[in-house]
């Protein structure tokens, strides 16, 4: 399949996996994404040595893959592009910062700590995020955010853009294909025809994105999509659910929980 | 039942000042009629629908839906009474489920969620596309996709349908399958198309239109079987009625 078309395979597998019947995907839309903001944040405010603290977060996209059973390797391999970059963020750290710091019992350079931390905290942001997606539809999503009370424009927009990204991607797609199939000893596109090319693209894009437009008119679209989904009320399993967590977040903030569990489990054997 | 009507008077209309595509129209559709729009590519059938649903409404002359004038402040109304099955399903279909599709529609008219479940379940029957109610669009053949756009309109409970092309880009079996669903509604049915044999099944009376103009309004038997008519206005005979040229 040529990139265009994985690309809107994927867009694709985003949304059936979002809609599967788990218990996961059932929890409120809007309690998935305060415990997503919440554990962001929590995340992003250790300390930059902290790595052992910082550690017992992973707890979170843990459960959170196995309760809404992903596939960690197809997850990976869907964040192969962003995990990388933000692994980049702190690669010139230990050049920076050579302080020598100790770490259960091994010396280390502090700059390579906070390049670990660094990436972590990166990571963990993105996993995080990608759960979110992953587990609650974009209707839903946007029916968290009106809930925030952020503005009505601001989640049609967010909504259409994505309902119309796949529109873009199939024409792109098109064009290419019958460009292929026309020059088929070529790699790409010759730079000559870019200019006619994108023209085209743009003018039938806008094509389509009209005629989705009419069809939701058609049928009753008053230009906003906030009744969209089951208006779910919070249900009280969703409080535990959201209370779980932020009690998981405030224990992981406050002791290292890792080597806590670590130090039991040990002191079992010992 | 016999309010179901629409009213076209002295139509004219086009997309650039000085250029008219449509030029004075006028027929009226009772209910149950079933009427074949037909005419060669480029005379303004499609345009003549969007009209009536008014995805267009700087026409001059009156378009009335049940005695409602089709006007910008009236659409909501008009959009409930009226489906329109587009000629291109991918542009029709843009949520990811057939159910979420169908839904769509119901939901905009704030139907409580049990009441949309039941208008998707039941459009679903009337398209016999049980089975597909969880599949994803994107994963739908041509037939299919065509089916779930009839589904999405049925499930407002039109009163009127349009349909611009349906049976293009179908292949036969989908296609005798779609004059069967077709026959199976009794709505007022509205049926732009220059698939003359389709026309000829599913539909009583055919408007023949060329250059902007309806030419003749009349029985289908009548005029999908005058040859010289059909030819003088760049159509030519159902091919059923041909003699058949095997090579
Ligand atoms: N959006 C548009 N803007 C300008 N001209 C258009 C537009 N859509 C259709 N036309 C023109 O209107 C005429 C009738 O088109 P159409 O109603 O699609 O014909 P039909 O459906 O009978 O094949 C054609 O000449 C076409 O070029
Ligand atoms: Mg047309």
């Amino acid at each position: 399949m040529s990139k265009i078309g994985n690309a809107i395979h994927e867009i694709h597998h985003m949304d059936l996996i979002a809609e599967r019947d788990q218990w996961v995907n059932a929890i409120h839309p809007l309690i998935k994404f305060v415990i997503t903001i919440v554990y962001i944040a929590v995340v992003v405010s250790f300390y930059k040595y902290d790595i052992l603290g910082l550690a017992g977060m992973v707890l979170y996209p843990l459960a959170g893959f196995i309760l809404a059973d992903l596939s960690f390797k197809d997850s990976l391999k869907r964040l192969r592009i962003v995990l990388p970059l933000v692994c980049f963020i702190g690669i010139f750290n230990p050049f920076f910062d050579r302080i020598p710091v100790e770490i259960l019992g091994i010396r280390m350079n502090a700059g390579v700590i906070s390049m670990i931390t660094l990436m972590m905290k990166g990571v963990f942001t993105v996993l995080a995020s990608y759960l979110l997606i992953a587990t609650t539809t974009i209707e839903k999503l946007c029916y968290a955010f009106r809930l925030l009370h952020v503005p009505k424009i601001l989640v049609t927009q967010i909504l259409l853009t994505y309902r119309y990204i796949t529109v873009l991607l199939e024409e792109v797609n098109r064009v290419t294909q019958a460009y292929a199939l026309r020059a088929p000893k070529q790699k790409g596109v010759h730079f000559k025809v870019w200019g006619s090319l994108t023209g085209q693209l743009l003018l039938r894009s806008m094509d389509r994105a009209g005629v989705v437009y009419e069809s939701m008119l058609l049928r009753g679209y008053k230009g906003s999509f906030d009744y969209i989904g089951s208006k779910a009320k919070v249900r009280p399993q969703d409080i535990v659910y959201l209370l779980f967590w932020i009690a998981i977040f405030a224990l992981c903030r406050k002791v290292p929980i890792l080597v806590v569990v670590g130090n039991m489990v040990g002191g079992l054997f010992v | 039942m016999s309010h179901i009507h629409i009213d076209v008077q002295n139509v004219s209309f086009g997309y650039e000042k000085g250029k008219e595509i449509l030029k004075d129209i006028s027929f009226h559709g009772g209910e149950n009629d079933a009427i074949g729009l037909v005419g060669a590519n480029g005379v303004g059938k499609s345009t003549l629908l969007k009209l009536l649903v008014g995805l267009n409404t700087e026409y001059t002359g009156s378009i009335r839906v049940e005695e409602i004038p089709v006007e910008k402040d009236m659409l909501p109304q008009i959009r409930e009474k009226i489906g329109y099955v587009f000629q291109d399903s991918d542009s029709q279909l843009f949520m990811s489920t057939a159910y979420q599709d169908i839904a769509f529609a119901p939901r905009n008219y704030g139907f409580p969620e049990e009441e949309v479940e039941r208008r998707v379940q039941h459009a679903l029957e009337m398209t016999g596309i049980t089975h597909l109610k969880d599949k994803q669009i994107f994963k739908m053949s041509g037939g299919e996709k065509k089916l779930v756009s009839i589904a999405t309109i049925l499930s407002m409970t039109p009163d009127i349908i349009l349909m611009d092309e349906p049976s293009i880009a179908l292949d036969p079996r989908n296609r005798r399958n779609l004059i069967h669903i077709l026959n199976s509604f009794d709505h007022l049915k509205i049926i732009a198309s220059h698939d003359l044999d389709m026309i000829l099944e599913t539909c009583n009376r055919t408007i023949l239109m060329a250059d902007g103009k309806i030419i003749c309004d009349g029985p289908t038997k009548e005029i999908l079987t005058d040859k010289i008519l059909l030819e003088e206005n760049g159509l030519e005979l159902p091919m059923c009625m041909q003699h058949p040229v095997i090579r």
